[in-house]
């Protein structure tokens, strides 16, 4: 349960227990909807981060890749400061500075020692600050619009950049066949979309639509500012907050779309490439619905992860024929609804068998051992140690539940789920979720050997 | 930070830092003899987790992950190193099983082993940059078992036999000087008892001074990798430079810092990518092994722009050989590099791996101090010197693209 402390200005301030941290993480919410979030740990390193709640989810055909291609200009200079002011400021103190994108979210980060009387510190948040808040994105380093093939081009700039982004992950054989099963997992929500979007699309898309976009998405509701390391909670408030002058800027009304029927397919693409590669997918629950995503978190460690998982210790260890290379699964929780896959490379002679193996282990999922489902509970419950074990994990955690639950509470129902959930529960989710029915399998074949 | 001996000399180097969850062990176990046929430590590393006279692979597997323990080994050409990862409270069951794992292995499954690691090899080469990334290396590193790469395993691995690999195992438990280093929350008196209890008994020779002649490069040389849908080409540019027990190794890294691996304000980043958009990557490497390292640089950028990628390192190499550094720019590095250590050696693991691998090397495990003041001296003058020493010719470039662009 949330409890409420104190209300300092008009400030609201609530705390939330989280494991492995010496203290409660505390929320801030501001009258504006800005959420500032404080969690402490020892140390000398501090993470400061925003996340915005805007990915791919709010694209559309026309601009799909436009959330992306903002966060690479976001560090292109604000009014006061100059492009690359930011990055070698920073990094002049041994910063990490970053930023990502993904369907549900951007977030940008700085990991920073803390420097001698927080001098680092302070001017890290001021200058993420002024960057989340007065990005001026200049015409010059967008680079002119272009036809895509156009050889003539001379100044070449962020949009180049992110095409060559768009080049690399189209010779990653993983990533194809993924976004192929993603594809057609989502048949109507904009998760559809692959997040890096389409080179064309960037090539051209003007100056002006990027900034509405940036005015429309990165509002005081969307954005949560989260700080973790060892600080005076009331010095550091104060800066975030003087750092994070909305000036009264217009927030961003909830969107909701439509959710897909899950619905079998079988896509098949060919790429010069010597071994084959498969997806098999399933549409999965929404990200709040915290028993049901912990009952994929544990199919997916029983089914897919490690040495000691099913699939590799029946389809490898254990195989009569040598088929897989490499085989696996994992779990993508979203906010709309996630997706759960197992992914496999093996001979490409071998397809079908390939195939039929890996649904048959699947299909064996509800055939579950209590030792293998107190394993897989065990492994959920250090996975929480270990992501407080850093500064950026403890950050990255708090964004996740703030962003794309909404609701930070739900670290609390996590562990309590965790402890309560039962066999009979976990059968229950599998039954619901990964029915070969509905299954989208996705193959990527060698079509010419190099 | 401190030390201790077990009763066999092992030295072992305790850090603790209180109220952490979990405990970080890495076991150090140094390879005196090089691997002659590539792959022959690989295939043995990977056997060390698959079974031993007390327990099966799958055992073995399903021990660890039911106690939440991550037990694993790398092999990097000088060592082989164990990491351990576990809840404070489960230490004592993950030390047994690494004891176990050290001491017990069978090597039993050596053929599977083989076609497991061979199916892997094929599924990581259908990735360009890992194909090009190969050809590099095997071409700068050549006559060197650093250059024993995904290719020139696949080459070499039939000629490996059981009774090798049983042979380099005993030779590893035998001959091979042994570290140990735990970070976290733990009693030390405890640990000394139980580290004891189980590796106390280890054969653990002193090092050999070892001054074997070491291949070098002697001839420019250029490897084109054909890949006719590539996308991007892949491009590595390289040199055999100092390793780690040089003198201008904080030099070496304070010129990586500055070239291509700051992050988002190098040289090779600003220039090649945020005002030539020739790239989403582009960076500089420094890779140091015992006996060799290798200083390089990489793009993987639209298959058209090849000569202008050479031509932007080549005008990038060329002004740090020619123009100094100057004094704000130098500063910035030693801060960021600095600066940078601190979230590299965050966790646990991470102190526990730098640690030993600093006494692994004979340098000590208060290494990082004296490294840290030596980067503080390193002038501008350090870096152009070295600049003009070590990036020159003979050097290693590797382009793999299209048929139709690789007439560069």
């Amino acid at each position: 349960m949330l409890i409420e402390v104190t209300k300092v200005e008009n400030i609201k301030k609530t705390e939330i227990r989280y494991p492995f941290l010496p203290a409660p993480v505390e929320i801030y919410e501001r009258e504006n909807g800005h959420k500032i979030v404080f969690a402490k740990k020892e140390g000398g390193l501090v993470n400061i981060s925003s996340w915005v709640k805007t990915g791919s989810i709010n694209e559309d055909d026309e601009i799909n890749g436009i959330s992306h291609f903002l966060e690479h200009l976001m560090f292109k200079g604000t009014h006061k400061h100059p492009a690359g002011y930011f990055d070698r400021t920073l990094e002049a103190k041994g910063a990490i500075v970053n930023a990502a994108t993904w369907k549900d979210y951007t977030y940008y980060y700085v990991t920073l020692p803390k420097g001698p009387d927080n001098a680092y510190f302070y001017e890290a948040i001021e200058l993420h600050g002024d960057m989340m808040i007065d990005p001026v994105i200049p015409e010059n380093e967008i680079g002119p619009a272009f036809e895509l093939g156009d050889n003539t081009v001379k100044e070449k700039r962020e949009r180049h950049v992110v095409i060559e982004e768009i080049r690399m992950r189209q010779d990653q054989p993983w990533t194809k066949v993924y976004n192929e099963a993603n594809h057609n997992m989502y048949k109507k929500h904009p998760y559809k979309r692959d997040v890096i979007g389409f080179a064309e699309t960037i090539a051209s898309v003007p100056r002006e639509t990027i900034m509405n976009y940036y005015h429309k998405y990165y509002t005081p509701n969307n954005i949560t500012t989260i700080v973790a390391g060892d600080f005076d909670s009331e010095e550091i408030l104060k800066r975030v907050v003087e750092a994070f002058d909305f000036k009264g800027r217009k927030n961003t009304p909830k969107n909701d779309f439509e959710l897909d029927a899950p619905e079998a397919k079988y896509v098949e693409n060919f790429a010069h490439i010597n071994t084959g590669f498969s997806i098999i997918g399933w549409l999965g629950p929404v990200a709040c619905s915290i028993k049901e995503n912990i009952g994929l978190e544990i199919a997916n460690i029983i089914l897919g992860e490690g040495q000691s998982s099913r699939l590799y210790q029946n389809l490898i260890e254990k195989a009569d024929e040598h088929i897989f290379n490499v085989v696996a699964s994992d779990y993508y929780s979203f906010r709309d609804g996630g997706n759960f896959f197992v992914q496999a490379n093996f001979k490409p002679e071998y397809k079908d068998k390939a195939l039929s193996q890996m649904k048959t282990e699947v299909e064996k999922l509800a055939e579950v051992e209590e030792r293998e489902f107190k394993k897989a509970v065990k492994k959920l419950k250090v996975r929480f140690a270990e992501s407080a074990e850093t500064v950026s994990d403890i950050a990255d955690t708090i964004g996740y539940y703030m962003t794309v639950c909404d609701n930070i509470e739900l670290v609390e129902e996590y562990q309590k789920e965790l402890e309560n959930i039962t066999i009979s529960d976990f059968k229950d989710i599998v039954k619901k979720y990964l029915p070969l029915e509905h299954a989208v399998v996705s193959v990527l074949m060698p079509e010419k050997k190099d | 930070m401190k030390k201790i001996y077990l009763e066999n000399k092992i030295p072992v180097i305790f850090k603790e830092n209180k109220n952490t969850p979990r405990l970080a062990l890495c076991l150090y176990l140094k390879i005196e003899d090089q691997e002659k046929k590539a792959g022959l430590y690989s295939i043995l590393n990977r056997l060390l987790l698959q079974g031993t006279s007390n327990r099966s692979a799958e055992d073995l597997a399903r021990e660890l992950d039911e106690n939440a323990i991550e037990c694993y080994s790398e092999m990097k050409h000088d060592f082989i190193r164990f990491k351990v990862l576990c809840l404070n409270e489960d230490i004592e069951k993950a030390l047994e099983i690494l004891e176990d794992i050290v001491k017990n292995s069978t090597m039993e499954d050596f053929s599977k082993e083989v076609e497991k690691m061979k199916g892997e090899i094929e599924a990581e080469l259908d990735s360009p940059k890992s194909k090009a990334a190969d050809a590099f290396y095997k071409t700068l590193f050549d006559g060197l078992a650093y250059g024993h790469t995904y290719t020139k395993t696949l080459e070499a691995v039939g000629n490996i036999t059981k009774e090798e690999i049983q042979t380099a195992y005993k030779n590893l438990l035998e001959k091979s000087p042994k570290v140990i280093s735990l970070v976290g929350d733990f009693d030390e008196a405890d640990m000394i008892s139980k580290l004891n209890k189980y590796f106390g008994t280890l054969t653990n020779p002193p090092k050999e001074a070892n001054d074997d002649d070491c291949a070098q490069l002697t001839d420019n040389k250029t490897v084109t990798v054909e890949k006719s849908d590539a996308s991007q080409a892949q491009i590595f540019q390289g040199w055999r430079v100092p390793t780690i027990f040089d003198k201008d190794y904080p030099v070496l890294l304070l010129l990586n810092t500055i070239l291509g691996s700051s992050g988002l304000s190098s040289r090779l980043f600003v220039e090649l990518r945020d005002k030539k958009g020739l790239a989403y990557v582009v960076r500089s490497s420094y890779e140091v092994y015992d006996k060799a390292a290798a200083f390089s640089v990489y793009i993987a950028t639209e298959p058209k722009n090849i000569k202008t990628s050479l031509d932007g390192f080549a005008f990038e190499i060329n002004r740090i050989k020619t123009t100094p550094v100057d004094e704000t720019e130098l500063e910035n590095a030693k801060n960021n590099l600095i600066g940078k250590r601190q979230f590299f050696t965050e966790t646990n693991l991470q102190q526990s791996s730098l640690y030993s691998f600093y006494e692994d090397k004979g340098l000590g495990y208060d290494f990082e101090e004296k490294l840290i003041a030596a980067v503080k001296n390193v002038s501008s003058k350090d870096i152009q010197r070295a600049a003009n020493e070590y990036l020159k010719d003979p050097h290693v470039l590797t382009v793999l693209a299209p048929g139709e662009y690789l007439e560069f």
